[in-house]
């Protein structure tokens, strides 16, 4: 790789500053240097490791579907074919999870993170060190996923991991352990992202870009992360509490917990329909914006699409019931949901119809990106066609469980995957300031076409046969003969592409600044790739257009216009571009995970291997929380933004902000714990279910502590605003003890069910009231850590001369904890 | 919901597919696979010739077009996209309410005339339970081959003794899910006499794919002579037995 930093001049689109040699003062090593990439915080080299990274699991997952599809190539009899029964469950299981998980959503990530604040105007996120946590995080889940083929066996029991056969009496072996803590781990790293992407948006946008006038990929964005962070933390709630069965011994999904079964499905799939939003709207996006660019029109209808998408990303929170049309939920139930479903497939046809408009009087260039982008509506149309005939209940009952889903969801899904490998190829000169090989790029897309249809339309002919069996009937076997070969031509399609791209990324012409006639969005006016500072100068739609402010270019193009009023100085602040702990924490989450995963129904494996998965625990444990405390005390500068604030964000920190999306979150954790238990106690029956401590004092006595805890906390607020040193250290170390004395008074009152034999799996009423105080007692004694450290800070003088913002932060959180208490315990210790 | 009196007159109206659930199953599913076909036809077909038509020729332009650093603004034919989307509104919605008097049909059937027979799942293989006219255990079970009388409505209480199963005979269009702890509930009928097969759709373990039972649809008389005598084997088992407490 040569470098490509280089600024380069091109009449029309204004080019780098001369000053972009602040490269060097960042720190940050040149892009052909491997530390460049473990310790960059920047958003653009963010961006390429998640798609680069993305890209190798799009191969993995592939390489799993070519094994199903030899499976398929004939009916087996037991024992034949290339795969073991086992191994074809694995297979199917790995496929679905990899492709959702390690490729859909990271690739659109990696889009994310590179276009979206170039298109906002923002020089990086608000968080740059959380962004490279998140990726990291995602990195290490998914190592996690290729360790778990190494551990007895992988998850085996498909991607939507229906409860019971996903506990380990049913599916003992560690790697599945390890394949649920892959997920927990990667819903880790979209909270992280997400918070931080939501931040962004809401506050670092250009002077003038409104909400209104944002371009159509950062809006899709923009939803697909808040949809993540709300949808992720039910999965990530439903994965906890799998991995406490697992782990600890509860009984949630235990074959004879009633009701346990069906929890799963509903954690699993209030969480599961947004995913497909999650992953189809980037594509979506994606799509609107070539449609845009090589059609030479403005889309049409923009503000119904925008709103469409707001009301999808909404309606998608009250759908999931259709997937469990054939469970015993009963018609009134039935029927809502299926008016639901109905209703959010409205605002997809109008945004659908938009995009073909936007076709007419266009001048159109059939460049590869138009291709696939073209060709992803295509699929797009016929998957959601085929979806129409799952919304009807009638024939839902009889597609249920066969090849329909998997030839319609393939339809859908994959239909996004063409539309972000159009992005790929539209933003592919930006990114790297290479132009790819047109030709190569069409033949790609003609190959990608037919294997695609070879694949996945022969499913519909075949529907009968039942999903994730390799034994169907003999009259299917031309389609499934079929679709086998088409998915070897989708393979190839896929080399094609990468072989074309990285030969490009090597030997490639150069790329223009903007090589795409019609473009308007701000990431095509900076040079190809972007300076590290993003901008020539100040960005700024304030006049009506797109321009930078306080530049010393020399004049060309839109930098050009000094707006005497508006005019801020080009910061010359030093902004930190490179930290080692996120990919530190990273590495020691993947040795936790590897360490923990060994731990099954409260026991490790004996003799070595136990002392192994012990040893690597420990020292994933201590590393872990050394990496975090190092990163906390790590100096770092980001930029602030602050320009495009909007209500209700206005005013608002980026930290403050960060703090109330990240409780967003907290609040569907919490909400998916306290919902799994109500839902047990009602299928155990309400009333025959009684709380298990015996006594509710202790409990009275934690929420006097805790209120008061509260109250000490807003004193700290208070004395800082008089800067005394002292008030706030005693303010918080009162804070301290009564937390401490809350954790004390809870230990004991555990001692004392563990010393009556009451333990985690004693049953549901044991198993929930465990878990569900156990996550507020994790959040408390989190709380109690920032405390220490608060109290170590402010007693070097931290928070009495500088501002107090950072006592207001934990402050929002520890409140948090307070009140979800005042939920938890009139409903563990009272009712 | 809908309320009774509304229900009740759609669905004698003669309008809505009722019979067996294979009849009303294909009467749907080839109006929707036809509906489907025409309307992706066109949507496609129209997609395809705006894309011939406008594709770019070099040539005079007339037409203003988007500039780099615009604001983003996008608009016009707000008519024609409002017109397509109530259009396909308009199909999509009457299609679905025309499929939902055959629900209420389908949910209706439930339950009150047939043979009832309890379905049970295991890993992997099934398990029948056959329930007399109270709703209790006959007695007589059978594990690997469900048999039924033809032309008689079966209603199944689908459960499952282990893990998540799905229990379907797609010869006969009748399907529903095996959860442990639950039952639910679902009915055919079949009219020819002749063997069938019945899978399992969730992925329940090493052995789904192969967790198939036999369903055996026979003459009326002969069914009832079958039925009689396990009834009579099973009695004779008890009575020899009478610690076998139980199914
Ligand atoms: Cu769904
Ligand atoms: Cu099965």
């Amino acid at each position: 790789m040569t470098d490509e930093t280089q600024p380069r001049t091109d009449g029309g689109t204004a080019t780098a500053l001369p000053g972009d040699s602040h490269d060097d003062g960042s720190h940050l090593p040149p892009r052909w240097s491997i530390k460049r990439w473990l310790i960059t915080t920047n958003h653009k080299d963010v961006g390429i490791l998640y798609i680069v990274t993305a890209m190798f699991f799009l191969v993995f997952g592939g390489m799993l579907a070519l094994l199903i599809r030899a499976q398929m190539w004939a009916p087996r009899a037991p024992g034949e074919g290339i795969l073991s029964a086992m191994a074809y469950n694995q297979a199917v299981s790995l496929h679905g999870l990899i492709m959702v998980f390690w490729f859909l959503s990271p690739i659109a990530t990696g889009f994310g993170n590179y276009i979206v604040p170039l298109q906002i105007g923002a020089e990086d996120l608000a968080f740059p060190r959380l962004n490279a946590l998140s990726y990291w995080l995602y990195l290490a889940s998914g190592l996690m996923v290729f360790a778990s083929f190494f551990q007895g066996s992988t998850f085996a029991g498909g991607w939507t991991l229906y409860a019971p056969l996903n506990i380990p009496a049913f599916m003992p072996s560690i790697g599945a352990t390890t394949t649920v803590f892959a997920i927990v781990t990667f819903c880790a790293s979209v909270t992280v992202g997400g918070v931080n992407f939501i931040t962004t948006i809401h506050r670092m946008r250009a002077p003038g870009l409104t909400m209104r006038s944002l371009p159509l990929f950062t809006w899709s964005w923009l939803l697909t992360v808040w949809m993540m962070l709300l949808a992720f933390a039910a999965l990530l709630a439903a994965c906890m509490i799998l991995l406490s069965d697992r782990l600890l011994g509860t009984t949630y999904f235990a074959m004879t917990t009633d009701g346990g079964s069906v929890l799963w499905t509903h954690l699993f799939w209030f969480f599961g329909h947004p995913e497909v939003y999650i992953v189809f709207f980037p594509a979506l996006g994606a799509m609107a914006e070539i449609f845009q660019t090589f059609s030479g029109n403005r889309i049409v209808g923009r503000k119904w699409f925008i709103v469409s998408m707001v009301l999808v990303a909404l309606q998608s929170f009250i759908v999931w019931m259709h997937h469990m049309f054939l469970t015993s939920i009963n018609l009134e139930v039935k029927t809502l949901f299926m008016a639901t479903t109905i209703g959010i497939s409205l605002p997809f046809d109008l945004m659908v119809f938009a995009l073909i408009y936007t076709l007419i009087k266009g001048r159109i260039r059939w460049d590869t990106p138009m291709l696939y982008a073209f060709g992803a509506l295509v699929l797009f149309i016929v998957g959601g066609i085929t979806g129409v005939f799952l919304g009807a209940v009638v024939l839902d009952y009889e597609f249920r469980g066969t090849y329909w889903v998997v030839a319609h969801f393939h339809y859908v899904m994959v239909s996004g995957a063409t539309a972000l490998i159009g992005a790929l190829f539209y933003w592919f000169p930006k990114i790297t300031g290479k132009t790819y090989n047109e030709f190569l790029g069409k033949v790609s897309f003609a190959v990608f076409f037919t294997g695609f249809n070879l694949l996945y339309f022969p499913m519909f002919l075949a529907w009968g046969t039942p999903r994730r069996v390799f034994a169907y009937r003999p009259e299917y076997l031309v389609w499934h003969r079929i679709a086998s070969v088409g998915a070897v031509i989708l393979g190839i399609s896929f080399l094609l592409i990468i072989y074309n791209l990285t030969k490009s990324l090597i030997s490639g012409d150069d790329a223009a600044a903007n090589p795409w006639p019609y473009s308007t969005t701000a990431e095509w006016a900076v040079s190809s790739p972007p300076p590290l500072e993003n901008f020539p100068g100040t960005p700024s739609y304030a006049s009506g257009a797109l321009e930078f402010l306080g530049s010393d270019d020399d004049g060309s193009g839109a930098a050009a216009a000094t707006d005497g009023g508006h005019a801020t100085e080009h910061e010359e602040v030093h902004v930190d571009h490179a930290s080692v702990w996120p990919f530190v924490t990273g590495v020691f989450s993947f040795v936790t995970v590897i360490g923990l995963s060994g731990l099954q129904v409260g026991s490790y494996p004996a003799g070595l291997e136990g002392l192994f998965y012990q040893a690597t625990s420990v020292v994933g444990v201590v590393g872990l929380i050394s990496a975090i405390s190092a990163m906390g005390y790590e100096n770092f500068t980001a930029h602030e933004g602050g320009f495009g604030e909007t209500w209700p964000f206005g005013g608002v920190e980026n930290t403050k902000m960060g703090m109330w999306v990240f409780l967003a979150s907290d609040v569907v954790l919490f909400g998916a714990f306290i919902g799994a238990s109500i839902f047990l106690r009602v299928a155990y029956g309400w009333t025959n279910w009684h709380p298990v401590p015996h006594n509710p004092i202790p409990g009275l006595v934690n929420t006097y502590l805790l209120l008061s805890s509260s109250f000490s906390v807003i004193l700290a607020l208070v004395a800082a605003k008089k800067h005394s040193r002292k008030g706030i250290v005693a303010s918080l170390v009162i804070t301290f003890v009564l937390g401490l004395g809350f954790l004390v008074n809870k230990g004991i009152e555990w001692l004392e069910l563990f010393h009556e034999g009451v333990w985690l799996d004693s049953g549901v009423r044991a198993s929930t009231y465990f878990l569900t105080t156990g996550l507020h007692m994790g959040h408390v004694i989190a709380g109690l850590l920032i405390t220490a450290y608060l109290i170590w800070r402010a007693w070097n003088g931290a928070y009495s001369e500088g501002s107090g913002e950072t006592l207001e932060y934990f402050g929002l959180y520890w409140h948090f904890v307070d009140i979800v208490w005042l939920f938890l315990f009139p409903l563990f210790y009272i009712v | 919901m809908i309320p009774d009196a509304i229900a009740a007159s759609v669905l004698q109206s003669g309008l809505i597919p009722r019979g067996t659930r294979v009849q009303v199953f294909s009467e749907i599913y080839w109006v929707f696979l036809g509906l489907g076909t025409l309307v992706g036809a066109v949507v496609i077909g129209y997609m395809l010739k705006n894309a011939y038509k406008y594709s770019d020729r070099g040539g005079a332009d007339e037409k203003e077009r988007p500039k780099l650093g615009e604001m983003p603004t996008g608009g016009g034919k707000g008519k024609k996209l409002f017109l397509s989307l109530s259009l396909s509104a308009i199909i999509v919605i009457s299609l679905i309410a025309w499929t939902y008097g055959t629900l209420l049909f389908v949910e209706g059937q439930t339950g009150d005339q047939g043979v009832d027979v309890e379905v049970e799942g295991y890993q992997f293989g099934w398990n029948f339970h056959y329930l007399n006219d109270d709703g209790e255990y006959s007695g007589v079970n059978t594990t690997g081959t469900l048999r039924v009388p033809v032309d008689t409505q079966v209603n199944l209480q689908i459960t499952s003794d282990d893990v998540f199963h799905n229990f379907g005979i797609p010869a006969l269009s009748v399907k529903g899910d095996a959860i442990p702890g639950e039952t639910t509930e679902t009915w055919f009928k079949a009219t020819e006499a002749k063997n069938y097969t019945a899978h399992c759709y969730e992925l329940c373990g090493q052995g789904h794919s192969y967790m198939e039972a036999g369903v055996i649809v026979m003459e009326e008389e002969a069914y009832n002579d079958w039925y009689a005598e396990q009834r009579a084997s099973a009695e004779n088992d008890s009575a020899g037995n009478i610690a076998a407490a139980g199914v």
